[in-house]
């Protein structure tokens, strides 16, 4: 079968993507990108960010938790010297924006109109940032005005990344939904807290977020919950590491999913996913991604 | 380029307290690695530790190379454990060479095992330099490759803090008087951050290469975990710019 994904006008060759804040700005690694379904970029910024003070990452129980902060160099350098290496990336390019403000959101939004990435993924979820960030993602209206504010400036294909801190996405994502979202993806890293011997914070952003396989049976159930929920295609991620953790993300109603932490590990993380995906659709005979989207509900099958 | 594979393990050997030397082979890094820079090791039979750990590689030959670790967790524990013939995932080479001078009087510096990643730098300049090593410890079971050292050819001195062999105290304090004769003395140093810290004044006087350690995820530059804050505001990428990093150029 073909394993391409189809949502709005951009053709995703595979459904795995490499998840923000894990790939570079997909240039990287050029080999590994040209053969992923697509890459999402490390978080942008209008004005260049420094980051948190180290240490930004620290490895937890089948897990990582981070606080790098979203350093990035801004939308004016990425314009200039980041995106004219993202043409040779052959798969669609989708850039995640993070802002403080709404007026940012619509400002790096037009900033890039007229530039060929393939989409933006409007990131209301990041824990690392003081401003903004996750507290949009908390707050059902939030996510619908910006949303909304966005969709009116922007043809491209537009994805927000919801949270599931201390909210039910189901609830942000309906919002995404009615505002004009073309997706939403989810989950983002989750709260945490790392202390070190003596009991002080181990982080130098002193709080930072979960990922990794650790919070693979969460995403699952949230991203189902969310899929349930709303019409629009719904992006999975969180924990996935093999083909058959993309398998069940799309049992559990996932279009596309995204390939994080596992990138960390090996460069060519999301890449094994694909290969193994694809073995697993030729050896167990899928026609289509239909025979097994959303179908974790129906009991049995292969 | 930077390769993925899976390398072989030809020896282990206890070195010194809790400190093993490790020979792998692996003919795709091992050829292309320079002095200062390290590889990314991961955990076998271990998925639960997620994350590559990083070891500096302290030196090469035909096809393999070699790190030397101190066991402080659970896994240096587990690679310690190692037998001939287990087979390593690993990654390399990471970060950037160490620069070579030409020419000069050079010092290297080694706190502990901090000695490890110097070995291999000093057998390359010492083709074009003139080296001596200062080399410290806790205490004379922590001091390693010393021989390895006297093997090449360069001068050795060795500090103990306790006293147990060499002179005692700390290698920062054995290192000034070997300066204090030389011209235009370049230093590469390598150890804990105390020991680095205690380098800075001097760094006004000679030039002093550091091999710096931060946490990090990736190791390939794509996360942004590595950060080490520059002087001149904001951070290096340590597993882009560095391991090895002017002192001058940053904060510690
Ligand atoms: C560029 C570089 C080169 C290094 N070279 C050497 C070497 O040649 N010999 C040697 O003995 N050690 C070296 N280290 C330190 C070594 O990587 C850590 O001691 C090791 O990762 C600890 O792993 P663990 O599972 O035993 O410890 P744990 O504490 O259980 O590790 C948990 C996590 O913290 C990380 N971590 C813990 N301590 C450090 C540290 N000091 N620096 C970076 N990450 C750390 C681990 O990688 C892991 O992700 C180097 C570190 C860096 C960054
Ligand atoms: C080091 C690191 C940096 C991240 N940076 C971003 C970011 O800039 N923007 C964003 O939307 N998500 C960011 N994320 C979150 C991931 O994109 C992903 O949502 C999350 O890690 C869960 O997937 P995983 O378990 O496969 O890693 C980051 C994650 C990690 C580990
Ligand atoms: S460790 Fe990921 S950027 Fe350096």
């Amino acid at each position: 079968m073909t394993l391409e994904v189809v949502i709005r006008d951009v053709k995703f060759p595979n459904p795995v993507l490499a998840a923000s804040g894990t790939f570079g700005f997909g240039w990287e690694f050029l080999a590994v990108a040209n053969r992923l379904g697509g890459v999402v970029t490390k978080g942008l910024t209008i004005a260049p960010r420094a980051g948190n003070p180290p240490p930004r990452i620290v490895e937890t129980a089948s897990g990582v938790v981070n606080s790098v902060g979203l350093e990035n160099p801004g939308v004016e350098v990425f314009k200039r010297e980041i995106l004219p290496r993202l043409q040779r990336v052959k798969c669609p390019v989708i850039v995640n924006l993070a802002a403080g403000k709404e007026e940012e959101f619509c400002e790096l939004t037009e900033t890039l109109e007229q530039t060929p990435v393939a989409g933006l993924e409007l990131n209301l979820s990041c824990p690392n940032v003081k401003e903004g960030g996750v507290v949009f993602g908390q707050d059902a209206l939030q996510v619908e005005k910006i949303t909304r504010a966005v969709r009116k400036r922007t043809g491209k294909l537009l994805i927000v990344k919801l949270t599931a801190n201390f909210v039910d996405p189901a609830d942000t994502a309906k919002a995404a939904e009615a505002a004009g979202a073309d997706a939403v993806s989810l989950i983002n890293t989750l709260f945490a807290l790392v202390l070190d011997q003596e009991g002080k914070p181990l982080l130098g952003g002193r709080t930072g977020g979960l990922s990794g396989p650790a919070i693979k049976p969460f995403a699952l159930f949230c991203v189902e919950r969310v899929a349930r929920a709303v019409k629009i295609p719904v992006i999975g991620m969180g924990g996935i590491k093999t083909g058959q953790d993309a398998f069940e993300f799309i049992c559990a109603g996932a279009h596309l999913i995204q390939v994080g932490t596992a990138n960390l590990v090996k460069p060519d993380g999301a890449l094994e996913v694909v290969k193994e995906l694809r073995r697993m659709a030729r050896t167990r005979g899928w026609q289509s991604w239909d025979d097994i989207r959303g179908k974790a509900g129906e009991g049995r099958f292969s | 380029m930077i390769n993925w594979s899976m390398g072989q393990v030809v020896e282990v050997a206890r070195v010194g307290a809790e400190i093993y030397s490790v020979w792998i082979s692996e003919r795709k890094i091992s050829r292309k690695v320079k002095p200062g820079q390290f590889i990314g090791v991961k955990v076998p039979e271990r998925d639960d530790l997620l994350l590559r750990r990083p070891f500096s590689v302290a030196d090469v030959k035909g096809g393999k190379m070699r790190i030397v670790f101190r066991v402080v967790g659970a896994g240096t524990a587990k690679l310690a454990h190692s037998k001939k013939g287990d087979r390593w995932d690993i990654i390399g080479p990471l970060g950037k060479p160490a620069p070579l001078v030409q020419n000069k009087s050079v010092v290297v510096c080694g706190g502990g095992v901090g000695a490890a990643p110097l070995f291999y730098l000093t057998r390359v300049l010492k083709e074009k330099n003139r080296v001596v090593a200062v080399l410290g410890a806790r205490r004379a079971a922590e001091l390693v490759m010393v021989s390895e050292f006297r093997q090449l050819g360069v001068k050795v001195y060795l500090t103990t803090e306790d006293g147990s062999k060499g002179i005692r105290g700390l290698v920062t304090e054995a290192l000034e008087p070997v300066i204090k004769v030389m011209e235009k003395p370049v230093v590469y140093a390598c150890g804990p951050e105390g020991m680095l810290k205690a380098l800075c004044p001097l760094s006004r006087k000679a030039k002093v290469w550091a091999f710096f350690e931060e946490r990090m995820g990736c190791g390939t530059g794509v996360c942004y975990g590595c950060a080490l804050p520059k002087k001149d505001g904001g951070y290096l990428r340590l597993c882009q710019d560095g391991p090895v990093v002017s002192l001058d150029e940053v904060v510690l």
